[in-house]
């Protein structure tokens, strides 16, 4: 497992995990107040879900 | 001319030596000078000596400093300077060494003619250490002679005595041993000592401080000596650490004061890439653990330095704001060593320097910092960059701070406006349910039972900036009114079980492609900072239905496309029934739970088939391909020339022409087809390794036993004949949905109040999925992936995990 923000590596029974420091962890959770985090689809996406339909 | 010369030219005998007041005190109340009789009281002994070594090093007459630790405690030290004057100090009619030796506050550093510069720790001098001894031998070497003098509790047992010839050689040596009715403290610590050794070595450029242990067998030794003075400071200060620039930024100056003395200073600093500051500020050798006006003046003078490069290198185009001092800090090894005559110190311990020099300090760097960042853009760029990247992490950490406020968007009871809350006050029995979409949260408000069931609709915000792609996020006020709802803080600190509001969150989002978006957004976002909450159980996923099947008046609500494909065959076997292989003349017949699990395996078939159509672009390829009788299956079936040639007999037979290959990179054959587009296609190693072939092989070889057409199908007295697998599994499946009406939900939405209920909502009859950790390490790598820039990762992770890309949830 990765750091999701500086991507050191980092086990679950790490203190800050997922992250690898109380840093990193802030700068990620400043990430999603300022609605950095997208998951984007491209348009054509519709179209090939329905050819798979 | 000699008495003038004496006024210029500053000589160091009795007549340097002031006296100030008697040693009584110090045995009554020893603490008042030396802090205490515990540890730190002992070894701030062999400090006093040992700085008045430095002191003749730091006056350029001394570069060995030899300090040895006996076996009874006592301690020696030794220096090669000039040797404390012998001659007679005329207003006290006795030696000089032992007016030094026996007043308190007589010493060559209380005039400044004789040290430039002293450390003068706490201006208590080595009379101290006599008076706390239960021993003391002194041995002085000056002028040619030796000279001895004993003392018990510093009460002198003799004159100063002229003992031997010395020769050339100069110096002094103090042997004493502290006294155990007096110091609680009795044995000296090695490592204690060794790292005062070290920083004195260090701070004092080209000294040699040895320490010996002779309580150990064999002794114990050690030896100090740094010719890069406080540069190799940082080194050592930095070792083990990744450091941004490779050599230490090392300046020094001498600037002249207004009482006429000099002052030193010299700065060595370099970062590392930790977000800690590590620095040290020494004023004549003792460190200032309170700072004080040198390590200020070091402070505003690197920021306001950072700065200007930064801004005249045009580095701060995305910046809003100036570098804070704590943002060019991050990182930042110094250490800050200044040398003055007299040094003005505050406190109780003497830990903070007051002198006013601040601003001959921050001068000094200004001009020398700056010129160095002049001529050294590359490490200039580093650092400003490191502050910058600072400087994100501190707005970061405010906008989280931001998230966690309870003000706002929120009701007077403090919870968001948005929330339905339920009417239950026992967390245990309280469930949240955050639904995607402002529709499907009025329809579960309506169909929620509100004694103990809360709703917060999430509007999971969907952009479309080049109307090239959908996007999905939280928004802050959503991710702050579910934070708030849940009620137990994040973070490490700040997270409170306890406060939990609801023992159930429970994620409800559509059945389609933006629901598991959403869905894997909280998931990471409760992952990354609510991670106790899935530990505890606490998070759960709903399971609304994927369709409805109705006949007459009974309902049945489906969630997946794999349970409605198991339905509808379980309902269209009822009474129906399979015979094949009649072209082998040995008909047989299928039914029952036998032929269902055939039709369950032909419809997984149709699935990998079209994967693998869309993947091959030729129907006629993948027919080929699922012919169980060719050695086609693994790395090692590719290596043999044979196994091709059949493949490719095959593919012939069945109209498609391929060339043969020899492949070097993987000692294989391939075979290479054009497709409709002419574009060329491979058979090769890398397509025996596609999860989805595998498993169509795998799937091909178990359903070979009854897959052999044509199918004569009955049911109902009506008989029907079919030419293969595919049309089999048509015509079962239009048969089970001929008596039934079929719904597939697009979205939670489509579903009324009551359907929403009953289907999803009710705990006597809905299906809840627990969310694991190990759920969550996966959707954490999946949205890592979703949200890369990377967009090529992005593709190989889909291609990758095409296979299960339904139970992906992507």
């Amino acid at each position: 497992m990765q750091c999701p923000i500086c991507k050191k590596p980092v086990t679950l029974r790490d203190p800050e995990a997922p992250f690898c420091s109380e840093r990193c962890r802030l700068i990620d959770l400043g990430n999603w107040a300022s609605e950095k985090y997208v998951i984007s689809s491209p348009a054509s996406h519709t179209v090939e879900e329905e050819e798979e339909d | 001319m000699a008495t003038k010369d004496t006024g210029t030219v500053p000589t160091y005998d009795s007549t340097s030596i002031k006296v100030l007041e008697g040693l009584e005190a110090v045995r009554l109340r020893p603490a008042m000078y030396i802090g205490s009789t515990s540890e730190s009281g002992l070894h701030h002994l062999v400090y006093e000596v040992v700085d008045n070594s430095v002191d003749e090093a730091l006056a350029g007459y001394c570069d060995q400093v030899n300090v040895t630790i006996h076996i009874d405690n006592s301690l020696t030290v030794v220096d090669n300077g000039r040797g404390i004057p012998v001659d007679l100090h005329a207003a006290e009619g006795v030696s000089a060494a032992e007016v030094v030796m026996t007043k308190l506050h007589a010493g060559g550093k209380f005039d400044s003619n004789t040290y430039k510069v002293s450390g003068g720790l706490h201006g208590v001098g080595v009379s101290c250490v006599n008076a706390l001894s239960e021993a003391l031998h002194l041995e002085i070497w000056r002028e040619g002679s030796t000279w001895e003098q004993e003392y018990e509790r510093g009460v002198p047992k003799a004159r100063l005595a002229r003992t031997g010839k010395a020769g050339k050689k100069t110096g002094t040596k103090i042997t004493f041993k502290p006294d155990t009715t007096i110091m609680d403290a009795q044995v000296f610590n090695f490592d204690t000592l060794a790292a005062r050794f070290r920083e004195l070595a260090f701070l004092n450029k080209g000294l040699t401080i040895t320490l010996d242990d002779e309580r150990e067998d064999p002794a114990k030794h050690v030896e100090f000596h740094f010719s890069g003075g406080i540069s190799e400071f940082i080194r050592h200060l930095n070792r083990g650490k990744q450091v941004l620039h490779e050599k230490p930024i090392h300046f020094e100056g001498d600037r002249e004061l207004p009482n006429g003395g000099v002052l030193h200073i010299e700065i060595a600093l370099q970062y590392n890439d930790s977000y800690s500051e590590s620095v040290f500020s020494f004023a004549n050798n003792i460190n200032t653990v309170d700072g004080g006006t040198h390590l200020s003046g070091f402070r505003s003078a690197l920021t306001r330095t950072i700065n200007a490069a930064g801004q005249s290198a045009g580095l701060f185009k995305d910046v809003k704001e100036n570098l804070t001092g704590d943002d060019v800090r991050e990182g930042l090894t110094a250490v800050v060593s200044v040398k003055l005559p007299q040094p003005q110190f505050e406190g109780q311990t003497k830990g903070k320097l007051n002198s006013d020099i601040q601003g001959y300090v921050v001068q000094l760097i200004n001009e020398k910092l700056g010129e160095f960042f002049d001529k050294n853009q590359s490490v200039m760029k580093k650092i400003v960059q490191k502050a910058i990247d600072a400087a994100r992490a501190r707005e970061a950490a405010r906008r989280a701070r931001d998230l966690t406020r309870r003000k706002g968007a929120m009701d007077s009871g403090g919870l968001p406006g948005k929330l339905a809350d339920c009417q239950e006050r026992d967390p245990e029995r309280c469930e949240l349910f955050l639904v995607e979409g402002e529709s499907a949260g009025g329809t579960a408000k309506g169909g929620r039972d509100r004694r103990y069931q809360a709703i917060l609709p999430l509007k999971g915000k969907i952009l479309n900036v080049e109307k090239a792609r959908y996007d999905k996020m939280l928004n802050h006020d959503e991710i702050r009114a579910m934070i708030t709802a849940i009620g137990t803080g994040i973070g490490k600190d700040d997270f409170n079980p306890a406060k939990l509001r609801y023992g159930k969150i429970i994620i409800m989002t559509d059945a389609d492609v933006d629901g598991s978006h959403i869905r894997t957004l909280l998931l990471t976002f409760f992952f990354r900072h609510m991670k106790e909450l899935i530990e505890r159980g606490n998070v759960f996923i709903a399971q609304p239905p994927l369709y409805r099947i109705k006949k007459g008046k009974t309902e049945k609500y489906i969630k997946d496309d794999k349970e409605f494909t198991r339905e509808i065959l379980r309902r269209a076997t009822e009474n129906l029934v399979v015979q094949y292989g009649i072209e082998t003349l040995n008909l047989m017949t299928l039914e029952g739970s036998e032929l269902r699990s055939f039709l369950m395996q032909l419809d997984e078939y149709q699935q990998l088939f079209r994967r693998m159509e869309r993947r091959l672009r030729d129907t006629r390829v993948v027919e080929v391909l699922t012919n169980a009788e060719l050695s086609i299956d693994t790395k090692a079936d590719f290596a043999d020339e044979a196994n091709l040639r059949r493949l490719a007999a095959e593919l012939k037979k069945a109209g498609v022409e391929t060339t043969l290959a020899r492949e070097e990179e993987h000692s294989s054959w391939l075979l290479t087809f054009e497709d409709h587009t002419k574009a060329v296609r491979k058979l090769d190693v890398e397509l025996a390794a596609l999860p989805e072939y595998r498993r169509l092989r795998t799937v091909a070889r178990s359903t070979a036993r009854f897959n052999q057409p044509p199918f004569v199908v009955t049911r109902d007295e009506r008989r029907e004949t079919l030419p293969n697998w595919r049309e089999l599994l048509s015509h079962v499946m239009s048969e089970g949905t001929r008596e039934v009406q079929v719904t597939r939900y697009k979205g939670l939405g489509e579903m009324n109040t009551e359907q929403l209920w009953s289907t999803t909502m009710n705990a006597e009859t809905r299906t809840l999925l627990k969310v694991s950790l190990e759920d969550l390490v996966q959707a954490d790598e999946i949205f890592t992936t979703l949200m890369g820039e990377d967009v090529e990762a992005r593709r190989k992770f889909i291609e990758e995990n095409a296979l299960d890309v339904r139970n992906l949830d992507v």
